[in-house]
């Protein structure tokens, strides 16, 4: 059954560039949601997240959008992948968020230049905003991209593997301001990640993807996240623990 | 011999061949930032050769028709035409090069030069063209020694579109050449706006080929923008500096070859070279003071 407050929904979908990497399968992204897609490396994660948002076509199967028009969407990036021959600030390139939004062919005005120095200001690089973008530091970056997504009043955030690069303190702090960005921003957020616990301590609902041996399954986040699930997901025994509202995460090393 | 010409004869004999040098100049540095940022250097290369290919057509088919290509010759015959549609129908094609998967990209583009380089050179070999070689040789390599007014006004005419539609789209063609991926997912034209840039690379070169050669266009392309990107840190810097380079380069370029009675294409593209070392020794130089 269709829910109203759906934004992205797949029906019966088969994804992939040729053949198909999975069974058709279902999946919805709903309003305010937080959705993490986890899965081993090569396992499809970020072809179900450029089906959801439109990038590839499906081979099949339905994609809609309930609640309306397709939703606007911010991306950022899987780790840096923006060009460092551009000789661009950090605030041209937020700017470039505000592109759709200005129109084909338009030039950008005083209100857009205003509206990317101010979520420059939100990921706390206020100060940057005159800085060449090839010269900051791998989180700076990802700071920017994340401000460039903001800029242009997105109704879904999507995030690929965008914190990779990051130690896991960067990371995690990273994906706390989301958090608190899309909440203020009531933004829905799609985020592919390798790190469970952020997963757990993020996302209201989980994907997991491994296209390999065949696996898809999503549900919401407690139902998700257990060790019987996540060992089976990476084919190594997992084990996870909830401490307090904190989530601890242990791969079995062998003797 | 050459002291005996006054300044008023020398800008009479090659005044249109010093307009056409810095049109092609002007309009090559400006598409030049693209072409190096977008590391399609050596799509350009292959439009070039596409070009002459469509030139030596041009001539070719001419002669099936018996018209002296010297003269006025119908629209649909003339071999700049020809060279403007098969540069532009190639630079179409070579739009979706990125989205070849099971070879490089670089193939391709090397396909495509080669390709066009060897059947322009056999079409020369017919003893139908035989007489127009020198001057399909000349577009190759560049002598540009006497520029036909008409060659002056289509390069004019295609610089003028070039420059104003990329005025109003300049916004749009930097986000795609930054980051396609976000462009896309913002439903931007992607494929439009590469289409659009190519198409405008390709028939940029296409005139620009016959009024001063393949070899000072594909100079004017990537040598002054490459050198501009390692001394200046922003794009509207990068691109004047670019074209004031390429300018600087086929005036000087053009006026020592009077004087050494040297070809002109090959000495404005020495010329460009030379902001290569200019432009790293200012770069060493600025690191030293940071």
């Amino acid at each position: 059954m269709v829910k109203m407050s759906e934004l992205i929904r797949l029906d019966n979908a088969e994804i992939g560039y040729r053949a198909p990497l999975l069974a058709p399968l279902t999946l919805a992204v709903r309003q305010g949601e937080r959705l993490a897609v986890l899965g081993p490396n090569g396992g499809g994660k970020s072809t179900l997240l450029k089906s959801l948002i439109g990038l590839i076509p499906l081979l099949s199967g339905a994609l809609s959008y309930p609640a309306g028009p397709p939703p606007r969407v911010g991306y950022v990036p899987q780790a840096y992948r923006a060009d460092t021959v551009f000789p661009l600030t950090a605030a041209q390139v937020v700017l470039q968020g505000r592109a759709a939004r200005v129109g084909l062919g338009r030039f950008y005005g005083a209100r857009d230049r205003a509206l990317a120095l101010e979520a420059l200001a939100q990921v706390g690089l206020g100060d940057k905003g005159k800085s060449q973008f090839r010269a900051l530091s791998g989180g700076q970056r990802q700071r920017v991209l994340l401000a460039r997504a903001f800029v242009g009043e997105p109704e879904l955030l999507v995030l690929d593997e965008f914190t990779s690069d990051l130690d896991p303190a960067a990371s995690n702090q990273l994906l706390r301001e989301v958090s608190r960005l899309a909440r203020d921003a009531q933004v829905s957020v799609i985020f592919v990640t390798h790190e469970v616990a952020a997963a757990a301590e993020h996302a209201s609902y989980v994907a997991m993807v491994d296209s390999r041996r065949g696996v898809f399954e999503a549900g919401d986040t407690d139902a998700m996240l257990t060790s019987e699930r996540l060992s089976r997901l990476y084919g190594q025994d997992m084990h996870i623990e909830r401490r307090g509202d904190r989530t601890v995460v242990f791969v079995e090393t062998g003797a | 011999m050459n002291e005996t010409v006054s300044l008023h004869d020398f800008f009479a004999l090659f005044g249109s061949s010093i307009a056409a040098s810095a049109v092609a100049a002007a309009l090559c540095g400006y598409l030049g930032f693209f072409v190096v940022s977008r590391r399609i250097a050596f799509v350009s290369a292959a439009l070039g050769q596409i070009s002459g290919l469509g030139v030596a057509l041009g001539f070719w088919a001419g002669t099936f028709f018996g018209v002296d290509p010297h003269q006025h010759m119908p629209v649909w015959l003339d071999p700049v035409v020809m060279a403007l549609i098969l540069t532009g129908l190639v630079s179409a094609a070579m739009s979706s090069v990125n989205r070849i998967q099971r070879t490089t990209s670089e193939s391709a583009v090397a396909f495509a030069y080669l390709t066009a380089g060897a059947l322009a050179l056999l079409v020369l070999a017919s003893p139908r063209v035989v007489n127009e070689a020198h001057e399909v040789n000349d577009l190759l390599f560049g002598n540009t020694v006497a520029v036909r007014s008409e060659h002056l006004v289509e390069l004019i005419g295609v610089a003028l579109l070039v420059l104003v539609s990329h005025v109003f789209l300049y916004k749009d063609l930097l986000f795609v050449s930054f980051d396609r991926e976000m462009a896309k997912t913002l439903k931007l034209p992607v494929t439009l706006l590469d289409l659009i840039l190519l198409v405008s690379v390709g028939i940029s070169v296409a005139v620009a080929t016959r009024a001063v050669g393949a070899l000072p266009v594909f100079g004017f392309l990537v040598l002054p923008a490459g050198a501009a990107l390692l001394v200046v840190e922003s794009v509207p810097g990068v691109i004047a500096l670019s074209m004031v380079g390429a300018l600087l380069a086929a005036g000087a370029g053009f006026y020592w070859s009077f004087i050494a009675s040297l070809p002109t294409g090959p000495m404005m593209v020495m010329c460009c070279a030379l902001f290569w070392p200019l432009a790293g020794a200012v770069r060493l130089v600025s690191k030293r003071r940071a």
